[in-house]
Formats: structure tokens, C-alpha cells, sequence
């Protein structure tokens, strides 16, 4: 590679530099169309884009309706099997905690065994309530309870 | 106390700054090297990507699974960089973009062209398709379409011969246990998510493992959070790399969350744990003066303050002068006009520019009023002057006693400067008499003091402690009552308001009496309000005036402190730490700890505007993983899940472990890229320790580097040709089954449903 590259694009020589550099890398890094990747025959189909949100809502349609399919049967001779989820994006889900939540401040992370009665911030001593949790503009608390997901989420 | 801060030495400052950029890009494999049925190992992480032929020791590919879409306008030409290749240019770096959304890949677009670079520097030589068998990492229990997507990528895009899906961390597990039989327990930490999966000889047991959403990408994400939330007027706002940084250098897991916060924030362990990070910015440097500039400057400056009060002085004195002979004329004016009949006066008085008589009443009295009040400031002003040179001031006004008759036009017009500046000087002379008054009551009152405190030292401290505490008490009230007065609800707030109304109805009853709505203008000498302080505070009660309110307690303080001074004098049991001042000192202040850290903060340096301190946030982000309520995820933690797997699955009884599970506990395997998070490891061997039956072995292992276990494991699989077989699934069973099928294996995803 001749001469890397220069840090500082501000004048038009740098900047024509770093262009050169970046085109041959691109130029360098590109299959051609006549590459033998893919088979001749391949054409790109349009794909459509789902957020994972949605992905995990098709999910659970998808397994949903297979159950409600397969168990509509009112026939409950053994013969008929019935279909049981066995490991399911959803079944592996880790289960709340059964322990005791422990309570922290949510400003400082310290112990926190009070909550404020006007916005549910948890704090630990006087001095954080009197200078932040008092004094706290509207919305910044509900940015710290949504921290611990305590939040208001409107819908 | 300023002593003992300049002992302190100044902590060490982090600058963290984006990673720095790469200078060569991405290197090509060897063609020559290819064999056409090595298999190729692919680890499509949602951080990282890892790509390597099955025959090698580690993957020659690593670089983060993102890409740009780069535009150069002058060929009117798209490149793509991938991995590696985004991170040469700060633009390209900036605009890049990952396929996956969360813990999925969700643009399958940009993932064939990452697939088609990787290929392609694999060094792959091509025959219609991909002629390698492929090995792929794939989440666990992953939703199906994300497989469905993979087939198609694999086999349509591709036209590959074979595939092979397996858990990351199992391929983890196999990594570092080959004989493929062994039990054991994988805590996997990854970019996107945590899990918790049993092994029993070789298999995964998907129906009891456990996945917590929370991984090193979401740490990142919080300890950002948090930072804001912390300091919200940061002056920059730091890239998610620098946070990264931040996260990867500085947390650590805590051994013992609980204990640790209790002691973090206090002086000595700040010393150690507290990290200052400091975002890069431009310094503005101002043009340094010398010295003698400076004092030049200064002189001048001076020098200017001087002429302009000197001219402003003669211009008021001339102004003064100008009304004092208006006063005059118009007083004479008149005594002229006293005896007059009504209509005369008015008509005089209408030509010299007055309403009626009351108007000229009015003015004479006003101008007499700013006479009075001018002679006063002047001799406010002049005392200073006065002092410097006492005994010029003493003139002679020689014209005063001479009558009018007598002098000369401009002689009448000095004699009436002179009256003017005696009546200064009188003034003046007023001014000192009462001051030396004041200062000899005070020293009288001092030595009374002194007297009594010599006479009788406990009484007078008694009585001073006594004042001090009730001034610090109408302090503190005071203080609550303000922040009362905030909240319409509370009980001062309602009273305010009964006052409020009660003094409008008073002015709605005195309004239809004229006669004694004007008793309160004018000086009723029945009318006594105001010569009790208390009175004035009725307005305080009203009006909501913030700045009188700081005023007023500036005021107290400055007396509290007066009597503290005092007492730190005489009183032995007195010491700075009882003093108010002192219940305000910043090593007190946990807040002041968490924000600055174990120094003093002073707001106008540069450099400390733009720092950051990591104490807590260094154990709270990584706490996350063992309590998942911390960051807002309703699920247990990760020692939780091992406890309910190891004690309450396969077989075993309360305090009795199966044998399964004591070959489990004996072989538990930490792996993922978020498990280098420093102390890990020892945290999980402490929390086994407490939940496992006392005197349970236990063995808990980590490779060198955790995020290779998943690639090297895939290597491992393709070289056991026997087990490496039972894996693929080949082109011809894809295209029989379609995109859900899933052949189960050891270290891949099961069926969804049970047979």
C-alpha cells in the first residue's frame, strides 16, 4: 500500500488522497458480476426487512397458531397426539427472579431504602433526595425509572 | 482545610477518545492454499464476525459485523466496506451499519454482501456457487425465520453442499471438552443476550436451559445511560465506542456486590476505585499577557474610572447647582404669591407651565426632596475623598454672610454654589459624627463582652451557643418553608392564599371610603406599619421573591458565621467540624463523591468540565448479569438459574445433588465475548460456593479467549468427520424438507415441538 494515508483531509491534497485510498480499496473488494459466488441462474430477491420486534411477534403467531391447529382436535384418545412446545424462543426465556428484588438508589446505585412519594425514585439518603430527587425536572425521573423498567410507557 | 487539599495529589485522568483508525486494509488469504471440501467455519456474531477454514488453529478473519454504503460522487460510484474495512476512515467508520437488529439478522441484504467479502478474502475460488461445506453459528431456540433466511442465503445464494447450525456456545463447550460425551454447564456471555445451558454427555438440553436479554451490547447501552443521566450538562456526548471503551477497561464484577457499595463511595476507596475519563475537546487558549501589560492595563483602566467620576461629579454638581437656584426662584415665587387672590396665582403659575396650584406644591416639594437627597449622596461620596485629605475640606464661604445687594451678578451666582457645598459639608460633618457615635458603641459593647467572657466564660458561651442554634434553626425553617411554598398543596401555600384574598377584600371595602384610603398615603402618625420588622414579612408572606429571599439568608449566614468565629475562639469544645461550613465540606457530601470523585471540584477548569467519574457505575453495569432487575429485565440472574438447573433439575433432591448434576457442577464452562468483564468468574465461584451443599466440588473454567471458543469449536466438529456427518444438512434434504427443518444434533437447536 503506498504511503497509507493522511489523518488530516482538511486541504484538497489530503482529502483526493484519502479519496484514491478508499477507491482502491473498494475497487480491490468487489466480486464482479462475472464471479462464480453464485450459481448463473441467481437472482437477488427482494427481501423485506422486519424489525426483530416483529420478528419475535411472528414467532409468536407462527407457534401460536400450529398450537391452536394441532390441539383444536376434541378427540382425546392417546392415538392423537397433542403438540407440546418443547424449546421455543419463548420457553427459554429466563423466569423472573423468585428471590427478593433488592433495592437501589437510582441515582447512585448505593442502597437505596427510600422512595420518593411524588415520583418513585428510590434514594439513598437525605442529601440525594434535597439535591437531585427534589429539585428534579419533570421527565428526567420517569428517565431514571425507566432504567430499571419502572417506567409510565404510554400505549 | 485548604491545607489538606493541596496534600491531595490529582488523580490520574483517562483521556478516552474513539479507537484509532486502521492504516492497511483487510489482507486477501492465499488462493493457491484452497481445497474445495475444507469446510469453512463462520461465526456470524451480532458484534463480531469470525471466519476461517476448518484445518486452522484460529479463524484468519476477525472483524465486527458491520458495513458501509459509501458513495464517491466524482465516479458517481458505490463501494461497500465491510468489518475492518469501515474502521480506515473516520467517515466510513461513522456511517457504518450492522445486519442485525438486536439479537437478530434483519437485513439479509447487507448480510450476503458480508458473506461475498468474506468469501471473497477467504481467498474461495468459486464454480457456480460455493463449493465448501459451511458451519454457522445460530442463537438458541432462534425464532424460525431467521433459519429460513439462513437456508436460503446458504443454498440459493450460495448453491453450498452442505450447512451445519449449531449454538455458539455449545460449539463452546465442545471446544474445550472433544471427547463429545462430557456433562457440564455453559454460562455463555454474549453481545445480545445471556444463557444459562446445561450439557449432559455432549447435548445441549435446550428444554432446561435459560436465556437472559441482556448482554454486552445492553451494559454498554446502560452504563451510557447512566452517564448522562449523571452528568446532564456534559458539554460533548461520547460515541457508543468510547462507552464501549469505558466498559471494557473499567468495569469489573463486583465479589460481593452488597458489601462493595456499602463502602465505595467513601475517601480511602475512591483513592483507588474512582477512574476520571476525560472527553477529548479542543482547549481555546487565550493569548497570555505578560505582567507589565497586565499593570498597564490596569493603571489605565484606572485612570479612565477617575476622569469619568471627576466629570461625572461636576455635571451632578451643576445640576445641583441649576436646582437650587430653581428652588430658590420658586420659593420666592411663593411668598409672592401668598397673599395674592386665587385667580392670580393660578394664572402665573398656568404661564410658568403648572396645572393649578397643587401641581406647583407638588413640584416645589420634589425638587426640594432630590435637593435633600443629592446633598446627602455627595456627602456619602466625598467622605472617602474626605478622609485622604481631611483638613483641605475645611473652606471659607466668606460670600455667605454678605446680602445679595451687595454682590455682583456672578458673586450671587458663587455665593449660591457656596451655600450649596456648606450645606454638603454640614452634612458630611453629620455623617462622621454619627459614624464615630457607632464605632464607639460597638467598642463599648465589645469591651462589655469581653468583660462578661472573662467574668463568666461558660455563661457566655452558653448564652452564644444558645443564639447560634436559634439561628441555625430559623434557618433550616426558613428553608422549609420555601420549598413549601413550591407544593400548591401544602399548608403554608393554602395560607398564602387565605392572605391574598383577605387583602383583596380589604382593598375592595376601603375603596368605597376616600377619606381613608388616603390615611394610608399619606403620614398618618396613627399608622405604625412598619416599625416592627415583623410587619415587612407580610410581603415576604405575599410576594414570592427569590432573590430577597437569598439576600435574607446570606444575611443570617454571614451572622451565624460571625458567632461561630466566636465561639471557635473561646469556646475549647467548639471545633471547625461543628461549624455549619463544615456539615457542607465536600468529603462529607456522597453526592459531591459520586459526581467528582475524592477531590475538590472547581467548576471553571476546562478540563474538569469535560471528565467523568466511573465508581459505582465500574460494578453496577456488570451487577446486571446476576440481578437482571437492575437494568429493567424481570428475569433472575445468571447464578440464580444455575442454582434452580444444579439443584432443582435432573434428579436431584434438596441438599442432595444427582449424580448428573455433580458431574455438571464439576465441568461448568463460562465462554462469550461479555465474560472477559474482569471477576466473572471468581463472583460465580463465590455464589456456587454459597448455594451448593457444603462441601460439593466444584470446578469452574474459562479459555484464554472467550470469544473464540464458539469458532474454534466449529473447527473442532468439521475435523471429527464421524460426528462432523450427523450434522450437515446437504442441499438435497433442504430442498425435500423445506425451510423448517431442523436436524437435531448435539450442539444445535432442537425441534420446536416434541414428537
Amino acid at each position: 500500500m503506498s504511503g497509507g494515508r493522511d489523518s488530516n483531509n482538511n486541504n484538497n491534497d489530503g482529502n483526493d488522497e484519502r479519496l484514491l485510498f478508499l477507491r482502491g480499496v473498494g475497487e480491490r473488494n468487489e466480486i464482479g458480476a462475472a464471479s462464480w459466488f453464485k450459481p448463473a441462474h441467481y437472482k437477488k430477491p427482494a427481501r423485506r426487512h422486519k424489525s426483530a420486534r416483529q420478528l419475535v411477534s411472528d414467532e409468536n403467531k407462527r407457534i401460536n397458531a400450529l398450537l391452536s391447529k394441532a390441539n383444536k382436535t376434541t378427540d382425546v384418545s392417546p392415538a392423537v397426539k397433542r403438540l407440546v412446545p418443547r424449546a421455543t424462543y419463548f420457553s427459554v426465556e429466563a423466569p423472573p427472579s423468585i428471590r427478593p428484588a433488592k433495592k437501589y438508589c437510582d441515582v447512585t446505585g448505593l442502597k437505596g431504602v427510600y422512595k420518593s412519594p411524588t415520583n418513585n425514585i428510590r434514594y439513598h439518603n437525605a442529601e440525594i433526595y434535597q439535591l437531585i430527587v427534589k429539585p428534579m425536572a419533570p421527565g428526567v425521573d420517569q428517565e431514571y425509572l425507566k432504567l430499571r423498567g419502572a417506567n409510565f410507557v404510554l400505549k | 482545610m485548604s491545607s489538606r487539599d493541596a496534600s491531595l495529589t490529582p488523580l490520574k485522568t483517562i483521556v478516552i477518545d474513539d479507537p484509532p483508525l486502521r492504516q492497511a486494509p483487510e489482507p486477501f488469504d492465499e488462493g493457491s492454499a484452497y481445497d474445495p471440501h475444507l469446510p469453512i467455519a463462520i461465526d456470524f456474531g451480532s458484534s463480531k464476525l469470525r471466519a476461517g477454514f476448518a484445518n486452522q488453529a484460529a479463524p484468519t478473519h476477525i472483524f465486527p459485523n458491520v458495513l458501509t454504503k459509501f458513495r464517491d460522487r466524482k465516479l458517481n460510484k458505490n463501494f461497500t466496506f465491510v468489518g475492518n474495512d469501515t474502521l480506515l476512515d473516520q467517515a466510513v467508520r461513522s456511517q457504518s451499519r450492522s445486519p442485525f437488529d438486536g439479537p437478530f439478522v434483519t437485513n439479509w441484504n447487507f448480510t450476503e454482501e458480508i458473506m461475498d467479502y468474506t468469501f471473497h478474502h477467504l481467498g474461495v475460488s468459486p464454480n457456480n456457487g460455493i463449493r465448501n461445506p459451511i458451519l454457522l453459528t445460530e442463537r438458541m431456540a432462534t425464532v424460525q425465520s431467521q433459519r429460513a433466511n439462513w437456508y436460503q442465503i446458504m443454498f440459493e445464494t450460495y448453491n453450498v453442499p452442505g450447512v451445519t447450525f449449531g449454538i455458539d456456545s455449545l460449539y463452546g463447550f465442545y471446544n474445550q471438552n472433544t471427547s463429545g460425551n462430557k456433562t457440564g454447564l455453559v454460562i455463555d456471555c454474549g453481545h445480545e443476550d445471556t444463557n444459562v445451558i446445561p450439557v449432559v454427555d455432549g447435548a445441549g438440553i435446550l428444554t432446561d436451559a435459560k436465556r437472559i436479554n441482556w448482554g454486552g451490547r445492553q451494559a454498554v447501552d446502560y452504563l451510557s445511560d447512566l452517564m448522562a443521566l449523571k452528568y446532564p450538562y456534559f458539554p460533548t456526548k461520547l460515541s457508543y465506542l468510547q462507552y464501549e471503551t469505558m466498559y471494557q477497561d473499567y468495569c469489573y464484577v463486583s465479589p460481593n456486590y452488597d458489601e462493595d457499595i456499602k463502602k465505595i463511595l467513601t475517601l480511602e476507596n475512591l483513592d483507588t476505585k474512582d477512574v476520571v475519563v476525560e472527553a477529548p475537546f479542543t482547549e481555546i487558549l487565550q493569548p497570555q499577557k505578560t505582567e507589565e501589560e497586565l499593570r498597564v492595563q490596569a493603571e489605565k483602566r484606572r485612570e479612565t474610572g477617575k476622569r469619568l467620576q471627576e466629570q461625572a461629579r461636576l455635571k451632578r454638581m451643576e445640576k445641583l447647582v441649576q436646582k437650587q437656584e430653581e428652588f430658590e426662584y420658586f420659593s420666592k415665587v411663593r411668598d409672592q404669591l401668598i397673599d395674592e387672590p386665587k385667580k392670580k396665582i393660578l394664572s402665573v403659575l398656568q404661564n410658568a407651565g403648572f396645572d393649578d396650584e397643587r401641581d406647583f406644591k407638588k413640584y416645589l416639594h420634589g425638587l426640594e426632596q432630590s435637593l435633600k437627597k443629592a446633598q446627602m449622596v455627595e456627602a456619602e461620596d466625598d467622605s472617602n475623598l474626605e478622609e485622604m485629605n481631611d483638613d483641605k475640606t475645611i473652606q471659607k464661604f466668606e460670600l455667605l454672610d454678605i446680602a445679595d445687594e451687595n454682590l455682583t451678578e456672578d458673586q450671587i451666582k458663587e455665593k449660591r454654589k457656596q451655600r450649596f457645598l456648606k450645606a454638603s459639608q454640614d452634612a458630611r460633618q453629620k455623617a462622621r459624627e454619627e459614624k464615630e457615635r457607632v464605632a464607639k458603641e460597638e467598642e463599648e459593647k465589645r469591651l462589655k463582652e469581653q468583660q462578661w467572657r472573662k467574668a463568666d466564660l461558660n455563661g457566655w458561651i452558653k448564652d452564644k451557643r444558645l443564639k447560634l442554634n436559634k439561628l441555625i434553626k430559623r434557618r433550616k425553617e426558613k428553608l422549609k418553608l420555601r420549598d413549601e411554598m413550591k407544593d400548591r398543596k401544602s399548608q403554608v401555600s393554602q395560607n398564602r392564599m387565605k392572605n391574598l384574598a383577605s387583602l383583596a377584600e380589604d382593598n375592595v371595602k376601603q375603596g368605597t371610603k376616600r377619606s381613608r384610603h388616603q390615611t394610608t398615603i399619606d403620614n398618618d402618625p396613627n399608622d405604625t406599619f412598619g416599625a416592627n420588622d415583623e410587619d415587612w414579612l407580610i410581603y415576604t408572606d405575599i410576594t414570592q421573591n427569590p432573590e430577597a429571599f437569598e439576600e435574607a439568608m446570606e444575611d443570617e449566614y454571614k451572622d451565624i458565621v460571625e458567632l461561630e468565629g466566636l465561639l471557635l475562639e473561646h469556646d475549647p469544645n467548639f471545633t471547625e467540624e461543628d461549624t455549619l461550613e463544615a456539615q457542607y465540606d465536600w468529603r462529607n457530601s456522597i453526592l459531591h463523591l459520586f459526581l467528582r470523585g475524592p477531590r475538590p471540584h472547581d467548576s471553571e477548569n476546562i478540563h474538569e468540565q469535560h471528565q467523568m467519574h466511573l465508581n459505582v457505575e465500574r460494578i453496577r453495569v456488570p451487577e446486571v448479569v446476576f440481578q437482571p432487575t437492575l437494568g429493567g429485565q424481570d428475569q433472575a440472574g445468571i447464578c440464580e438459574l444455575s442454582e434452580t438447573i444444579l439443584l432443582k433439575k435432573f434428579g436431584s433432591q434438596p441438599g442432595k445433588l444427582s449424580s448428573t448434576s455433580l458431574d455438571m457442577v464439576n465441568n461448568v464452562f463460562i465462554t462469550g465475548g461479555n465474560s472477559k468483564v474482569p471477576g466473572l468468574r471468581e463472583r460465580i465461584v463465590r455464589e456456587f460456593t454459597e448455594f451448593l451443599p457444603v462441601g460439593t466440588n466444584f470446578s469452574v473454567n474459562m479459555s484464554s479467549d472467550p470469544s473464540l471458543d464458539a469458532w474454534k469449536g466449529m473447527a473442532a466438529l468439521a475435523q471429527n468427520k464421524e460426528e462432523y456427518k450427523k450434522t450437515v444438512i446437504s442441499k438435497k434434504e433442504y430442498e425435500e424438507y423445506g425451510p423448517d427443518y431442523i436436524k437435531e444434533h448435539k450442539l444445535g437447536n432442537m425441534k420446536y415441538f416434541e414428537d
